[in-house]
């Protein structure tokens, strides 16, 4: 049976959240996985201030001095070596892990496909 | 039925009396309900005409407290100008322990605010400068500011509030040629694993100092002479003793208790007492102060270094992406059978585990904060 790197939705209702899990494909999507790689939090966070944030920044358009917005964020954690691993030894990532571990760098198209061997999208999946 | 004469009681007016002082009860024709003439209220009409009379105009840039006047309302210090003793600043006459604490007056305040906001000078500095506790002096800093905004963004301040409170409350005075002292910057709060009483065999021929006694309190092993830089090598000094150690396996990990010389707010005060009382710098004060001055800025150094490459570190495992409406923030963790446990239920591996409920609907479970780490 093939192993899967998958999400599997582990909070409450309205505030999803995420473990990004190893897990046999036929199992329930919140059984007990194999492993658990990390989380991921689809919500994005506002960061927390720190005594380094500026309370206002310099704005080029209006030259004037605004309030500074701080960027949001999601935030992922990820085993990165287990990750490596368990695609090594031929784990297939789902639609949505697969996008970000392509972010990430660590997945590179199944092989044999056009996006493995560097020949643009594969057909169905552009953005 | 004879037309009914009216009774002289509800017809006139009451007399004016001390029963009757206010002038909604002067102007009261209606009601024939006679008022309660008890002795408390007696007397309290007593004490507002008598010796309560003295409170009707208070005297200005004084509390003005119960016991700061005799029984017949006259003042009790010598001459209206006299600074407030310790005496004047007990409200409460039945209370006599409890004394009117200082509060810090405006211009102190802003001469907190402008110390460390414009001249930059860090809170450890300004605390000892001014006589404030570290985190008092931080908190100025965070209202004044909270203050400023308030008044650019043209929104109302509770501004005599704040006067009438200045008023009521004895304030420690701001004068740059005389500095006073707010409060004791240098307390210690008693910690919670001394409060523990421990019978500790130790042996003679070693001087049993206070590094061996936090290291006992938090039950880690005694330090070796040459590691227990309290233990003759009067060269180092105690309170540079911050490094941090643990001791205990897994969940009762704790901190190993450092010797109260390195917990204290300010330890360097120590190091310049010992400077004042060298025999060899006696007359050199300039000196004594440059070797402080150093001090604090190799302390300041030292923290700021730590802090920046703690910052480092925990930057290096992070991975950022830019999108167009966010940052994805990735960091790279470690999954362990350490932290996942036999059974797959740890909690000090990542992510969520599968199978161990929710506890916060548990019984006995407090979801409100019960303390706040400062």
């Amino acid at each position: 049976m093939v192993v899967k790197i998958r999400l599997s939705r582990l909070s409450r209702r309205h505030q999803p959240l995420y473990n990004i899990v190893v897990a046999q494909a036929r199992s329930a999507r919140d059984s007990k996985p194999m492993e658990v790689l990390g989380t991921y939090d689809p919500t994005p966070r506002t960061p927390l201030a720190s005594r380094d944030t500026p309370e206002k920044v310099f704005d080029p358009a209006t030259q004037k001095m605004v309030p500074y917005k701080p960027r949001r964020y999601k935030d992922i954690k990820l085993d990165f070596t287990r990750t490596k691993y368990w695609l090594g030894v031929g784990a297939q990532p789902s639609d949505g892990v697969q996008d970000m571990l392509k972010m990430l760098g660590l997945w590179e198209g199944r092989p044999g496909t056009a996006e493995a061997l560097g020949k643009g999208e594969v057909a169905g999946k552009s953005k | 039925m004879p037309p009914r004469t009216p009774s002289t009681f509800t017809l006139l007016p009451p007399t004016p009396s001390i029963y009757t002082h206010c002038s909604s009860c002067l102007k009261r024709e209606f009601s024939s309900t006679p008022i309660a003439k008890t002795r408390l209220r007696r007397q309290m009409f007593a004490w507002l005409q008598g010796p309560g009379e003295s409170f009707r105009h208070p005297l200005p840039k004084s509390t003005n407290y119960l016991s700061a006047y005799d029984r017949r309302g006259k003042l009790l210090r010598e001459g209206e100008h006299t600074p407030e003793g310790r005496d004047d600043l007990r409200p409460f006459p039945l209370n006599q322990h409890f004394v009117s604490e200082s509060i810090l007056s405006e211009p102190l305040r802003q001469e907190i605010w402008r110390r460390v906001q414009v001249e930059k000078k860090s809170v450890r500095t300004v605390s000892v400068e001014l006589g404030v506790e570290m985190r008092r002096v931080g908190a100025v800093v965070r209202l004044v500011e909270l203050e400023r905004r308030v008044r650019e963004e043209a929104k109302p301040l509770a501004l005599p509030y704040a006067r009438a409170i200045h008023e009521m409350l004895p304030t420690t005075p701001f004068e740059p040629g005389r500095i006073t002292p707010h409060e004791s910057i240098n307390d210690l709060p008693v910690h919670p694993l001394t409060d523990q009483q421990i019978f500790y065999p130790t042996s003679e021929s070693r001087a049993f100092n206070r590094t061996d006694a936090g290291r006992v309190f938090s039950g880690a092993p005694r330090l070796l002479d040459d590691q227990d830089i309290a233990q003759g090598h009067p060269s180092v000094e105690p309170w540079t003793n911050t490094k941090p150690e643990k001791v205990g396996r897994g969940e009762n990990t704790i901190d190993v208790l450092k010797p109260a010389d390195a917990r204290i707010p300010h330890p360097h005060l120590i190091a310049y007492a010992q400077d004042q009382r060298d025999p060899a710098l006696r007359d050199d004060e300039a000196e004594i102060k440059r070797r402080y001055a150093q001090r604090l800025l190799d302390d300041a150094e030292s923290r700021a270094e730590a802090r920046a490459k703690k910052i480092a570190v925990d930057e290096a495992k992070k991975t950022r992406i830019e999108t167009d409406r966010w940052q994805f923030v990735v960091t790279d963790v470690k999954v362990s059978r350490q932290g996942t446990g036999t059974d797959g239920r740890g909690s000090a591996s990542p992510g969520y585990r599968y199978g161990v409920p929710h506890e916060d609907r548990k019984k006995g479970q407090v979801k409100i904060p019960t303390r706040v780490e400062v």
